[in-house]
C-alpha cells in the first residue's frame, strides 16, 4: 500500500509530474532562448513555454466534426500519462534512486515511443489530410530513431552485465545498477568502448524530440504542423507538457547511461550536478544542431538515421562483445 | 485576482501569429518573414511564433486585397482560428483595395467581410510598423478578454 | 562542420543584433517615405496630382461654397509611389519619414493629409480665385522687371490678362514714341 502511494508520489510530483514538468519548461525555455542567441536575436524570456501553456489554457478547443471524437480527445492524455510515469524510472545519481530496480531499462525503452504514437493517434483521429502524411512520417521516424536506442541501450546493458558478472556474459537491464557500476567503475561516455554509443545517443536525441533537422512529421511550412494540425487550445498545452516532460526524460536518461557521477554527498547538490549535464546534453545535441539546420526530407533523415547511429551503435556492440 | 484572469493577463505574452495571404503580391509577406528571420527586428522577443496551422493562431496577418478567387478559402481559414483572435490587416491592398481597388477581380477592402481590429498602411510596411501592430494587437487582446491594457 | 560552429560560437559573443525598438530606439533611412505631406501655401490645386496617383488616394473637391477646396490623401490607399511629388509642378508635395501608421480600426478613416485651401478675392475684380504662390510669380515674372509679383499674384487670370495686355500696349506706344 505504502509502495503503491510512493510510487504514485514518484510519478505526480518528484521526479515525475510536477518536478519534470518544470525541469522541462525551463530546458525548452532555455532552449529557445539561447538559439535565439546563436542567430543573434534577443529570443523570447525563459519563462515562454509557461506563457505559452497559460494561454492555450485560455483558448477554445474545437474539434472538427468529422473527426473520431474520443480518440481525438484522448491522444494528448494518452501520450502525457505515458511520460509522467516514464519520469519517474529516471534515477537521478545521488537523489533519487527510480521506481523499481528490475528491468526498468526495458520498461523506458517501451514508454519511450508513447508520446510519438499519442501524435499519431491524434493526427489519425483529426480526419485531416496533413494529420494523415504526418501520421505516415512519424511512423517512419518512429522506425528509424528507435532502432539505434535499442542498440545503444543492449550495449550498455550488456557491459554493465559483463562487469558486473565478472567477464563471463550477461545483460544487466536496471538502470540503478547500471548507475552504480558507473559510480564505481567510471562513467561509460569515458569509456572508449562506449564512446560510439554515445555519439549514436547525442544524433538520436533531435530525431526523438522533433527538433529540427528532424521535425519532419510536424514541418509547420510543408503540412502545416501535421498531426497537431487540428489541434488547439487546453489540449495543445497537452502536448507541449508532453514534450516539456520527453525533453526531462531523454536528457536524464542520457545522463544516467553515460555521465552519472555524483560530487558531493548532499543531494541538492547533486540534483544541480545532475540538472547542468542534463543542460550540456541539450545544448550540445539539441540547440546547436537545430540553431544552425534546415530540415532534411523524410527519405533523407530515414536513410541517416538507420545507418549512422546504428552503426556507431554496432560499432560499440562489438567493442563490447570482444573486450 | 482570479486564477482565469492571471492567466487571461498571462496568456497576452504568447501570441502566436498566422499568415493569409489573400492574393497579395508577396511584398508584404517578405516584411512579415523579416520580422521573424532578421535579427534586427525578431518577432521572437514578444513570445511570438509564426505557427502553421490556424487553429494554433491568436494574431492573423491577412495581406493582399483578397481577389474573387481566394476569397471563400480566405474567410474558411479566418472562421477555423479558435477565439479570442485579434485580425491585422497588413499592407494598404487589404485596408482599402490601395492600387487594386474597384478592380473586375477584388472582393476587397477585407473589412467587408471580417472585422479588422488593427491596420497597418504601407506598401509594404516597415517590419518595424509590423511589429508596432503586434503590440497593438496585444492591447486589443487584452481588452477584448475584458481586461483594460 | 567546423564553420558553422565557429558561426554560432561568434554570435554568441557579438550578443544580439536586435533594435530594442518598439520599446526604445530605431533608425530610419534618409530615403525612406512614410508619409504624404502637403504644403498648402504652395498648392494650387492644379489636380496634377490626383491624375497621377496610382492608388487614387488624393482628392481635391471644391467647397460648397465655392470659397476654396479641400485637398485629401488617405494615408491608408497611398501606396508611397511618390508619383505626386514628383509631377507636382509647384513642389508642394513632400514625403516624410516618419513611419508610425499602425492604428486600430475606428482611425481607419481618419488617417488622412486634410488640408483646406480658401479662395481669395481678386485685387482687381473681386472674384474668387486662388492667389499665385508667391515663390512661383517670383519666378514667373523674373524676365519682365516691370510687373510686380507681389501685386501680379492677387489678381484672377482674367485681370491678369489685362493687365498683361495693358502693360504690354504701354510698352509699345513708350517704344514708338521715340520714332516719331
Amino acid at each position: 500500500m505504502t509502495d503503491t502511494l510512493l510510487g504514485i508520489l514518484h510519478m505526480s510530483i518528484f521526479p515525475g509530474g510536477v518536478f519534470a514538468l518544470a525541469l522541462g519548461f525551463f530546458f525548452k525555455g532555455l532552449d529557445r532562448r539561447l538559439e535565439a542567441r546563436l542567430q543573434r536575436r534577443v529570443g523570447p524570456p525563459l519563462i515562454q513555454p509557461w506563457l505559452d501553456a497559460a494561454k492555450l489554457l485560455t483558448k477554445e478547443t474545437m474539434i472538427p466534426k468529422t473527426a473520431c471524437r474520443q480518440a481525438f480527445l484522448l491522444a494528448p492524455v494518452f501520450g502525457f500519462t505515458g511520460m509522467a510515469v516514464c519520469a519517474a524510472f529516471i534515477p537521478i545519481a545521488g537523489v533519487y534512486n527510480g521506481l523499481f530496480n528490475m528491468g526498468d531499462l526495458l520498461v523506458i525503452f517501451y514508454l519511450l515511443p508513447i508520446p510519438a504514437m499519442a501524435i499519431m493517434l491524434g493526427g489519425s483521429a483529426s480526419s485531416s489530410p496533413f494529420g494523415a502524411i504526418g501520421f505516415s512520417r512519424e511512423m517512419l521516424m518512429m522506425l528509424a530513431y528507435e532502432t539505434p536506442l535499442l542498440m545503444i541501450l543492449l550495449s550498455v546493458a550488456m557491459l554493465v552485465g559483463k562487469g558486473l558478472a565478472g567477464g563471463e556474459w550477461g545483460a544487466e537491464f536496471s538502470l540503478l545498477k547500471i548507475v552504480a557500476w558507473q559510480q564505481e567503475n567510471g562513467s561509460l561516455g569515458l569509456n572508449p568502448s562506449m564512446i560510439p554509443a554515445f555519439i549514436a545517443y547525442l544524433i538520436f536525441l533531435p530525431g526523438t524530440m522533433g527538433v529540427p533537422p528532424f521535425d519532419i512529421p510536424e514541418a509547420e511550412t510543408e503540412i502545416i504542423e501535421g498531426p497537431l494540425l487540428e489541434y488547439g487550445g487546453p489540449l495543445l498545452a497537452l502536448f507541449q507538457i508532453t514534450s516539456a516532460l520527453k525533453t526531462f526524460v531523454v536528457l536524464g536518461l542520457g545522463v544516467a547511461l553515460f555521465f552519472p557521477g555524483v560530487i558531493s554527498a548532499w543531494w541538492p547538490i547533486n540534483l544541480l550536478w545532475f540538472i547542468l549535464k542534463c543542460l550540456v546534453l541539450m545544448v550540445v545535441s539539441l540547440t546547436l544542431v537545430k540553431s544552425a539546420t534546415g530540415r532534411f526530407r523524410i527519405d533523407q533523415a530515414f536513410r541517416f538515421y538507420i545507418t549512422v547511429p546504428v552503426a556507431l551503435a554496432l560499432c560499440s556492440l562489438i567493442l563490447v562483445w570482444v573486450m | 485576482m482570479s486564477l482565469d484572469t492571471i492567466l487571461k493577463k498571462l496568456s497576452v505574452r504568447s501570441p502566436w501569429l498566422f499568415r493569409i495571404n489573400a492574393g497579395s503580391c508577396n511584398g508584404c509577406d517578405v516584411e512579415l518573414a523579416t520580422t521573424a528571420c532578421i535579427p534586427r527586428y525578431d518577432v521572437e522577443r514578444f513570445g511570438c511564433r509564426y505557427c502553421g496551422s490556424p487553429r494554433h493562431a491568436d494574431i492573423v496577418l491577412i495581406t493582399g486585397p483578397l481577389t474573387t478567387k481566394v476569397c471563400d478559402r480566405v474567410l474558411r481559414v479566418w472562421h477555423d482560428i479558435p477565439e479570442p483572435k485579434v485580425t491585422v490587416a497588413v499592407g494598404i491592398c487589404p485596408i482599402s483595395g490601395g492600387v487594386f481597388r474597384e478592380g473586375y477581380s477584388i472582393k476587397g477592402p477585407i473589412d467587408r467581410y471580417i472585422p479588422v481590429d488593427v491596420n497597418v498602411p504601407g506598401c509594404p510596411p516597415r517590419p518595424q510598423a509590423i511589429l508596432e501592430s503586434v503590440v497593438l494587437a496585444r492591447s486589443i487582446w487584452l481588452k477584448k478578454l475584458g481586461l483594460e491594457a | 562542420m567546423a564553420g558553422f560552429l565557429k558561426i554560432l560560437f561568434r554570435n554568441l559573443l557579438d550578443g544580439p543584433s536586435t533594435d530594442p525598438y518598439p520599446f526604445g530606439k530605431t533608425f530610419s533611412p534618409e530615403s525612406i517615405r512614410g508619409k504624404v505631406k502637403l504644403d498648402p501655401d504652395l498648392c494650387m490645386g492644379c489636380g496634377m496630382c490626383v491624375y497621377s496617383c496610382t492608388a487614387k488616394a488624393i482628392n481635391i473637391s471644391p467647397l460648397d461654397d465655392g470659397s476654396g477646396y479641400t485637398y485629401t490623401v488617405w494615408r491608408n490607399s497611398c501606396c508611397l509611389c511618390a508619383s505626386c511629388r514628383h509631377y507636382c509642378p509647384m513642389g508642394a508635395i513632400s514625403i516624410v519619414d516618419d513611419w508610425h501608421l499602425a492604428h486600430d480600426e475606428e482611425s481607419k478613416y481618419g488617417l488622412v493629409e486634410h488640408h483646406t485651401i480658401k479662395y481669395e478675392p481678386c485685387a482687381n475684380c473681386g472674384a474668387m480665385m486662388r492667389p499665385i504662390p508667391p515663390a512661383l510669380a517670383k519666378h514667373l515674372y523674373a524676365q519682365s522687371k516691370d510687373v510686380d509679383p507681389e501685386k501680379i499674384r492677387h489678381l484672377c487670370p482674367k485681370c491678369r490678362q489685362l493687365e498683361d495686355a495693358g502693360n504690354l500696349a504701354k510698352a509699345q506706344t513708350s517704344d514708338a514714341q521715340p520714332a516719331k
